[in-house]
């Protein structure tokens, strides 16, 4: 029998000692050699980052997966996702009281303008050129240069990067029904107006719906009909709110929200336009793809065997979809920029663009890489449509022909905010078209005035 | 002697009277003349030059005079504070009426009448948002069940400003029951009891004992009601967002949109100095008419 003893020899105590020390020796060299990564997961240990952006599929992506990030960074992220105007606001009070309530934020297509052009937005240069804080393989060229450039100033520095090239498109979510009626997906202003008198209120679904963006919406039929926002962005910043062809296109496209949408359309958020359709509620939509992918894709959807998708409808001038783009940045008052900018780095990185694709089913992505993919492009078939064509086809005119320009303008908001209400106006019959338009030219005029901006006479 | 031992107590008031002072000049005082300053400047935060222009110091009021949608925004307001505190009189008067019955159950039923008072004004916005969202109402799927289908109301130009007044009166309809209620359970018994002595029915017992005893207090409440109206936001905020077009766009909320979409502040300054002035005057012939009367010290 033998007897434990009850106290260790000297001799095993100096060993441990010396094993001990050898060991920290050792794991201090590998830590001094270590990825940057082993480091950063200490760097961001304790920090809490604010984001915040308008709820979109991409941010339902990035919050199933921010669990990853925070568990690898081992920071904590708040990332609020209200609605498309709250954020507006919220982010424009903020960003120009220079505030710090957020550390990243979205920079929203059409106040990019006006935040970067004020100062508002951190240039992300410094993060370019640190190849400690961004390794080469994050690769920022292999971002669309068309969805950038509303991120980029005139001298080329760099304020964000995209997370959605919206391109507008067509969807009928009862395509059923339109075949029912002898008809095909409307290729033109007119087809769009008979089809619509054609399926209304079938199977108890009606013919077309829209969110509450109308300074989004109404602008594609504005230029197919031939007309314009601004006289000559940017250059010449006139309002032609009370031309002709705004008047004819207002009253047109008001009458397909006011004969042809849901009750209480008018007050349809994004999501409530999308749920519309997704239900079965709604048939015919033009919105960002992004919107409208998620009928043939979304578990939920009840229309993802008769969903048919089409390039938007042209009008006498031609057509001209809308195409955007937003992007994550870091605002100047950001009390945690190089926290924020790890979080875009793995929001935006080649990894979670892939998933968002490839896993998710999101259409929208801004790296070419993950648009060249094989894989990409067959996910993006829907129904035998090649959606993924679609969306290069927007976005390729909307380049090449550069009829977005009004939207980037700093006082867009101003005068897409006169637009959005005479829309209001002509659709619940306040005003016909004519006047409808030649007040929101009067306010234009007032708003560009008070902005003080030089307007032809 | 006297006269010193008077002057050191009055430097010894105004000792203690000066930290409240200064408090007060830096809560209210300063951000009052901030306010009066920029609205003289045409301040843009997106020029942040323009902070320390005075150059045409009565510019902004100049554009006000011309902006049709401020004007409507007035109209818009008096409409709005009219429906509301002419509907929360009313029925303020008749549901304190009512509570004021001696009964336990009645008492019991108090507490839950005070609810749509003390929950968030954003709460109840929401609240709101639901039962008038025609896809996911209630009251829309019951009615359309009935075969009596409506129209979505806050989309629709003749019910949007009346939506809210019905929800801004089911908030704030407790406030003036509570005023109503606290007015009745001071009244003498006695002047009740001489009435009825002297053969009064029901009807002229409200008429002519009740109702006058209870004007001041209804004075107060709508008088409190009338400025809270002018505040109007969150409804508004949740349920129209100042629409059909500008059917709802009360003045507070034009001078919102104004300095926190567009950032033009000196603008939204100068909004909102007119309706201070608006509303400070209108308070002060209200209270006038009523100390006329004597009612109301």
């Amino acid at each position: 029998m033998t007897c434990m003893p009850l106290h260790r020899p000297r001799g095993s105590t100096r060993r441990m000692f010396l094993k001990t020390s050898a060991a920290a020796v050792g794991l201090g060299l590998v830590a001094a050699r270590a990825p940057a990564v082993l480091g950063q997961a200490k760097e961001f240990k304790g920090v809490t980052l604010n984001g915040a952006c308008f709820q979109h599929a991409y941010t339902n992506v990035l919050k199933e997966f921010l669990k990853e990030f925070e568990e690898k960074t081992g920071m904590r992220v708040n990332f609020e996702t209200p609605a498309f105007p709250v954020y507006n606001q919220r982010a424009d009070l903020d960003l120009s009281t220079r505030g710090s309530a957020w550390d990243f934020l979205n920079i929203t297509f059409i106040y990019s303008g006006r935040w970067i052009g004020a100062g508002w937005m951190s240039s992300l240069e410094e993060f370019l050129s640190d190849r400690n804080a961004t390794p080469p393989d994050w690769d920022a060229g292999d971002f669309v240069s068309g969805a950038q450039a509303s991120l980029t100033d005139a001298k080329g520095t760099r304020y964000g990067f995209a997370w959605e090239a919206g391109a507008m498109i067509m969807a009928a979510s009862r395509y059923d029904l339109i075949e029912k009626a002898g008809m095909k997906m409307p290729e033109t202003f007119d087809q769009l107006r008979q089809v619509c008198a054609a399926v209304d209120g079938k199977d108890g679904v009606k013919a077309f719906v829209n969110d509450n963006l109308h300074h989004w919406h109404w602008p594609p039929y504005l230029m197919g009909w031939g007309g314009k926002v601004f006289a000559n962005p940017p250059e010449n910043l006139t309002p032609a709110l009370d031309s002709r062809e705004a008047v004819e296109s207002a009253e047109y496209y008001a009458n397909l929200l006011r004969q042809y949408s849901p009750s209480g359309a008018l007050s349809y958020t994004m999501d409530q336009g999308a749920l519309a359709q997704r239900t079965g509620r709604a048939n015919l939509r033009t919105q960002a793809i992004a919107w409208l992918a998620p009928l043939a894709t979304a578990p939920d959807s009840t229309v993802k065997t008769t969903v048919r998708f089409a390039y938007m409808p042209r009008g006498p001038a031609g057509a001209f979809p809308g195409s955007v783009s937003h992007g994550f940045g870091i605002p100047v008052g950001a009390k945690n920029k190089r926290a924020a900018w790890e979080f875009i780095k793995w929001a935006l990185s080649k990894e979670m663009v892939r998933r968002a694709a490839l896993e998710k089913g999101y259409i929208a992505v801004c790296r070419k890489s993950v648009i060249d993919d094989p894989q990409y492009r067959k996910n993006m078939t829907l129904n035998g449509q090649d959606l993924a064509a679609l969306y290069l086809r927007v976005l390729e005119e909307s380049g090449r022909l550069g009829y977005m320009k009004y939207r980037v303008v700093p006082v867009y908001p101003q005068v897409g905010d006169k637009m959005h209400k005479a829309i209001e106006r002509i659709v619940t019959n306040q005003q016909p078209a004519r006047e409808a338009m030649a007040q929101a030219q009067r306010e234009a005029v007032l708003e560009l005035k008070k902005a003080g901006i030089k307007i032809d006479a | 002697m006297k006269r010193a031992l008077a002057g050191r107590r009055d430097r010894t008031y105004t000792l203690c009277l000066l930290p409240s002072l200064v408090v007060l000049a830096v809560v209210t005082l300063a951000p009052t003349v901030y306010l009066v300053a920029t609205s003289l400047t045409p301040l843009d935060l997106t020029r942040p030059a323009t902070a320390l222009d005075f150059s045409q110091p009565s510019g902004n009021y100049a554009l006000l005079l011309h902006d049709d949608r401020f004007w409507n925004s007035v109209w818009v307001q008096a409409k709005l504070s009219a429906g509301t505190v002419a509907f929360q009189l009313v029925g303020g008067l008749a549901l304190g009426l009512l509570l004021a019955v001696r009964s336990g159950f009645v008492e019991a039923c108090r507490t839950l009448f005070l609810i749509p008072m003390v929950l968030p004004p954003i709460v109840v916005a929401i609240m709101w948002k639901v039962l008038y969202t025609p896809d996911i109402s209630p009251v829309h799927s019951a009615l359309a069940a009935l075969g009596l289908p409506i129209p979505a109301l806050i989309t629709h130009p003749d019910w949007a400003l009346p939506a809210i007044v019905i929800a801004d009166v089911w908030e704030w309809l407790p406030f003036t029951a509570l005023m109503v209620l606290a007015a009745l359970k001071m009244m003498p018994e006695e002047a009740l009891e001489a009435a009825r002595i002297d053969g009064a029915a029901g009807w002229q017992v409200l008429r002519h004992v009740v109702l006058p005893y209870l004007r001041p207090a209804l004075l107060v409440a709508g008088l409190f009601r009338l400025i809270d109206s002018v505040k109007a936001f969150p409804l508004i905020y949740i349920l129209t967002d100042g629409g059909p077009g500008t059917v709802t766009e009360v003045t507070n909320y034009y001078a919102f949109r104004q300095a926190f979409n567009f950032s033009y502040l000196g603008f939204s300054s100068a909004i909102t100095l007119a309706l201070v002035a608006a509303v400070f005057l209108l308070s002060w012939w209200l209270v006038r008419v009523v100390g006329a009367r004597g009612d109301v010290e």
